[in-house]
């Protein structure tokens, strides 16, 4: 007597009546579906793979998420904690029945779930980072930290005593390596003998890990620590305890490492973002590849820490105004891989798809790409 | 006492071995790395440690990881608000009893299944502490200074901090509490059999309820440990499953506190070791080099499995649906 309800077994009409319910009720669901209707590009979704808080990479796309609110005056929300599984399509599906027609996947391993979702709602616009696939209403955006590294590794190059960098990476992705390489090719325009080892984490988020990894790198003679991992919070309090240096990414740290901040290479996502929503509203939104540079403004140079002498600012900085110019670019060869084997030979650019791919770390790197 | 040294003498020769070792470090890496050893194992010792005296009486906990997650965040929260690192490991161990108080509800007070309890409990931990930590990402805090006194340890007595002297202490003092005193024969005697712990005079459920909040109070602890010592900040899950493993190194350990200092340091040492074999530029994949203390564990258990024994009787229960009779 525990179910009542179905111990009577149903007669054929009945089965009949309620399938026939059952299905007319559906239908009727799913034409109510504001599909195929004018999306709203006033409403603005955001999805973040970490925490919006965490004071790194989510967040960084968060205070993009906060200056087109302001600027624009429209609705956004997000939803944080996203795995890369079926899990985001779901989340995408509700934001879209919420009527947010414009839709910010932040995540790498997201593409291909935009890509679905996307299929079975035209009219939503998804943006997503990073990535390297198109789709008939999916764009991608991302800006290129290489400039800004390559800066900072001047800077690194040029404070560093033991001539010995430490690298904190989280997974072996062309992201990650091409910030590696451009780390120490920056270091090494100053001094041909640095070398930057570098320790995988094999997470984005793992405070204990990244504490620990830090203090490895600083035992092994390191006196530099930069890294790629969720935020530099816990890097950078490590070496700030230990007396060392700290190069930062994603968001600027400062406050947290006073003395050990040298400089770091920022997210600056609010202007791009901006201009992408703009063009969505507008209707003259083509999905494409968009990319940024520190030139446009997407990326930022961190202000120098006390610890950088002025002369080391003056040389960084006119470094950067020959990025901007054009005159110098960081991709030109000559490029060695960690084997000594050339990737670029003299003057020779590494075009676009080598960079987006790059599987490889240049020489005077230790550690393994792979 | 005498016979209680006598009974642990090959113990208390090894940790003389080790403190003979530490001392003699050959170079600053070796210190280094033991020095690291300690720092990553001391949470999980004494996360181990309290959930050893959980399954002690009978009943498992998988809810270790949100007592953690809760301490750690609370623990860190309370260091924010009071400057105070010490306050940050009293409010973490109160908030890892407090949650673990919902396993005594259901587990004890309710009878309900221990591996449901626990998860309940684990994932009202992991939400909770995100709930709450939202507000203290990115704070500040100052931690412990160095300990005074001991510098005759060298470079790895400088980098010894409260909570790893503290979990180190424990140890023999759980030991000593469970293998010779009147209550952990007590404690010992539920977690074998409740019927005979009960025909003894003893009350199996409010033994149990002190088993579980213990193991409650030094998860919390553990998880402060992390926050407020080890890292200094708070991040969302930033146990990343250091609680679960906790609960398998129980098993390692063989239901022994004497055993849990070893396998606490055995995994402490070898994830130490494996990120420090990539910062000397050991040429090999690290996502291989990242099994190791997942290895070596399951090494060691293999190993010590030979050895029969161990296990509380109790524990048996944990799959029927009634465990407690």
């Amino acid at each position: 007597m525990i179910y009542p309800l179905f111990r009577r077994s149903l007669n054929r009409r009945q089965m009949l009546k309620s399938s026939l319910l059952a299905g007319g009720s559906l239908l009727a669901a799913s034409a109510w579906r504001p599909a195929h209707a004018q999306a709203n590009t006033n409403k603005i979704g955001y999805i973040y793979v970490g925490p919006q808080s965490d004071y790194g990479y989510n967040y960084s796309m968060d205070l993009g998420r906060q200056y087109v609110e302001t600027t624009l005056g429209v609705e956004t929300t997000y939803f944080d904690n996203i795995p890369e599984s079926a899990e985001v399509e779901r989340v995408m599906e509700r934001l879209i029945r919420d009527d947010f027609g414009i839709i910010f996947a932040t995540s790498y391993g997201y593409l291909d779930h935009a890509i679905t979702v996307g299929e079975k709602y035209p009219e939503v616009s998804f943006l997503h980072a990073g990535g390297l696939k198109l789709g008939e209403n999916v764009g991608t955006y991302w800006a290129d930290s290489d400039d800004a590294m390559y800066l900072a590794g001047m800077v690194a190059g040029s404070m560093t005593q033991t001539g010995k960098l430490g690298f904190l990476g989280a997974f072996q992705i062309p992201q990650v390596l091409r910030t590696i390489n451009a780390f120490t090719m920056g270091a090494q325009s100053i001094n041909p003998d640095v070398t930057t080892t570098v320790v995988w984490t094999g997470a984005w988020l793992d405070p204990p890990k990244e504490a620990e990894v830090a203090n490895a790198l600083l035992d092994g003679g390191a006196d530099v620590l930069a890294g790629q991992v969720d935020s530099p919070l816990t890097f950078a309090q490590t070496a700030e305890r230990r007396g060392a240096y700290v190069v930062g990414k994603d968001v600027d740290v400062t406050e947290f490492a006073p003395e050990a901040w040298l400089t770091g290479a920022s997210w600056n996502w609010g202007p791009m973002m901006l201009a992408l929503v703009e063009s969505i509203q507008a209707g003259t939104w083509d999905p494409e590849f968009v990319r940024g540079t520190l030139k446009g403004g997407d990326v930022v140079l961190d202000p120098f820490g006390p610890a950088v002498p002025s002369d080391v600012q003056t040389q960084v900085l006119a470094m950067k105004e020959q990025i901007l110019s054009g005159e110098k670019t960081v991709w030109s060869g000559p490029i060695l891989k960690q084997d000594g084997s050339e990737v670029a030979a003299a003057d020779v650019r590494l075009p676009m798809e080598t960079l987006e791919s790059m599987d490889f770390l240049v020489q005077g790197v230790i550690g393994s790409p792979s | 006492m005498t016979h209680l040294i006598r009974r642990y003498r090959r113990l208390l020769l090894g940790a003389a071995l080790v403190a003979i070792l530490i001392g003699l470090a050959p170079d600053a890496l070796t210190a280094g790395w033991l020095s690291a050893t300690l720092r990553s194992s001391s949470p999980i010792l004494l996360v181990v440690l309290g959930e050893m005296l959980t399954q002690l009486t009978g009943v498992i906990n998988l809810g270790v990881e949100g007592q953690m997650l809760l301490g750690a965040c609370l623990g860190f929260a309370v260091t924010v608000i009071t400057q105070n690192p010490w306050l940050g490991l009293l409010a973490g161990s109160l908030a890892g009893a407090l949650l673990s108080s919902l396993h005594m509800l259901l587990c004890v007070g309710l009878k309900t299944n221990a591996i449901a309890g626990g998860v309940a409990v684990w994932v009202l931990g992991s939400g909770l502490s995100a709930l709450i930590g939202r507000a203290y990402v990115g704070q500040k805090i100052t931690g412990f200074g160095p300990l005074p006194g001991l510098a005759w340890l060298g470079s790895v007595g400088a980098g010894l901090t409260p909570t790893i002297v503290l979990s180190l202490l424990l140890v023999p003092a759980i030991g000593l509490v469970i293998y010779g005193s009147q209550t952990g024969l007590v404690w010992r005697a539920v977690g074998e059999s409740v019927i005979a712990a009960r025909s003894m005079g003893i009350r199996p459920w409010w033994i149990q309820l002190q088993g579980i909040g213990i193991g409650g109070l030094l998860s919390g602890l553990g998880g402060a440990a992390l926050s407020v010592d080890y890292t200094l900040t708070w991040a969302e899950n930033m146990t990343a499953g250091r609680g679960l493993v906790a609960v398998g190194l129980v098993i390692v350990a063989r239901w022994n506190p004497f055993f849990a200092l070893p396998a606490a340091l055995l995994f402490g040492g070898s994830e130490a070791l494996y990120l420090r074999l990539q910062s000397v530029g050991v040429e090999v994949s690290s996502y291989l080099l990242a099994t190791l203390p997942y290895l070596v564990s399951l090494l060691v258990l293999v190993l010590s499995s030979t050895q029969r024994g161990g296990m509380p009787q109790g524990l048996k229960g944990v799959f029927t649906a009634n465990p407690q009779p």
